[in-house]
């Protein structure tokens, strides 16, 4: 093979690199997981179990308690329960819809993608 | 914030550390480094199903990688959302057809405001690289040829004046007259000093234009050279064979 070698060529100009490395510094990082949606849906119906858990618990306290004093405690800790439960299935929901909608929307593309490619080739063909 | 010279020549401005990345459990990098100074141009070289467009993923924040990290001008950035990292220079220019079929031109060209920049700076930019897309700045893209479609996405990313521009198999599906001249734009460019990492299959693609060249086999870089050095034993690589 012969030898070619690339231009000699200018760097990037200083200041575009200092714009850039300013862009970098203030940039936010979440340092999100690899799947972040499906993680938080995981957490979602995890949570959601757990607040049922501890309904059904706080429930059977109540059933099984001595006093009124008991039986107070255990309906605030069963209201926690159900918050639980209604937040984790917020956190499911909401994750759940997004990975359908990012997954729909690329489909749509594509279906779009491949109709102009039909049309265009009906076009060509000189139907 | 000041660039320190003797910083920026050592400090790559776009760096993998050790990636491990892929779709859902099917891991498809294996630990990848690459390093991307400023002003150059490195090619990434390898046959199909190497994981080359997904190392352009994790450059340009479209797949978290599972381990290893992304780095800019030296600072982490694992994790952030790859509209940040856009906003910040690093700019893609997608494999196949990176554009909106059902809008026009000039419409194609408006997704480009997103950094702030003002409609008519965009398009004159695009049109003074790309003339041909003035004149066809009312047809729908779809419609284009696809030598057009790709100069309208390379205008796109252009247009957004990108501190790192990523490239993902520019020549996939065009005649080679076309790609020719596509990689004639991508010469100028990188003669204008941007950092360009370019993901392509064949080495003859990117002869002359490339500083660095990095053959990809199995999710691993396995060979890192310039484009000559590495020309002559891509073939084997891409068999199996010893390089």
């Amino acid at each position: 093979m012969d030898d070619v070698k690339p231009p000699a060529r200018e760097t990037m100009s200083p200041s575009r690199l200092a714009q850039f490395e300013a862009e970098v510094t203030k940039m936010r990082v979440s340092g999100g997981g690899a799947n972040p949606e499906r993680t938080a849906a995981r957490v979602g119906i995890g949570l959601t179990v757990l607040g049922f858990v501890v309904a059904f618990i706080s429930w059977w306290s109540a059933y099984n308690a001595g006093t009124f004093e008991d039986i107070h405690r255990a309906a605030i800790f069963a209201l926690i329960g159900v918050g639980m439960a209604l937040v984790g299935a917020i956190i499911w929901l909401r994750n759940s819809l997004t990975r359908y909608l990012r997954y729909w929307i690329i489909r749509l593309v594509y279906e779009q993608r491949e109709q102009t490619d039909r049309l265009l080739e009906r076009r060509d063909n000189g139907h | 914030m000041m660039t320190n010279p003797a910083f920026a020549a050592r400090t790559p401005v776009l760096e993998l550390v050790a990636v491990h990345a892929g779709y859902g459990r099917i891991d498809v990098l294996h630990g990848v480094d690459l390093a991307l100074h400023a002003g150059e141009v490195y090619a990434l070289l390898g046959p199909n199903g190497a994981g080359k467009s997904t190392t352009l993923g994790v450059a340009s924040g479209q797949i978290v990688p599972s381990s290893g990290g992304l780095m800019l001008c030296g600072r982490d950035v694992t994790g952030a959302a790859p509209d940040a990292l856009a906003r910040a220079g690093v700019c893609v220019v997608p494999e196949g057809r990176g554009i909106f079929p059902n809008l026009t031109v000039a419409e194609n060209l408006r997704m480009a405001t997103f950094t702030g920049m003002r409609y008519p700076d965009v398009s004159a930019r695009a049109f003074t690289q790309f003339p041909r897309l003035r004149d066809r700045r009312r047809q729908m893209a779809g419609t284009l040829s696809g030598g057009e479609q790709q100069m309208l996405a390379m205008a796109r990313a252009l247009a957004t004046d990108p501190a790192v521009l990523l490239v993902d198999e520019l020549s996939m599906g065009l005649a080679p007259i076309v790609v020719d001249e596509l990689y004639d734009h991508v010469r100028q460019i990188a003669a204008a000093g941007l950092s360009i990492l370019i993901v392509e299959q064949f080495v003859h693609e990117i002869l002359g234009i490339a500083d660095v060249a990095g053959i990809m086999l199995h999710g691993r870089i396995e060979h890192t050279g310039s484009t000559t050095e590495l020309a002559d034993g891509l073939a084997s690589a891409y068999l199996g064979g010893k390089h």
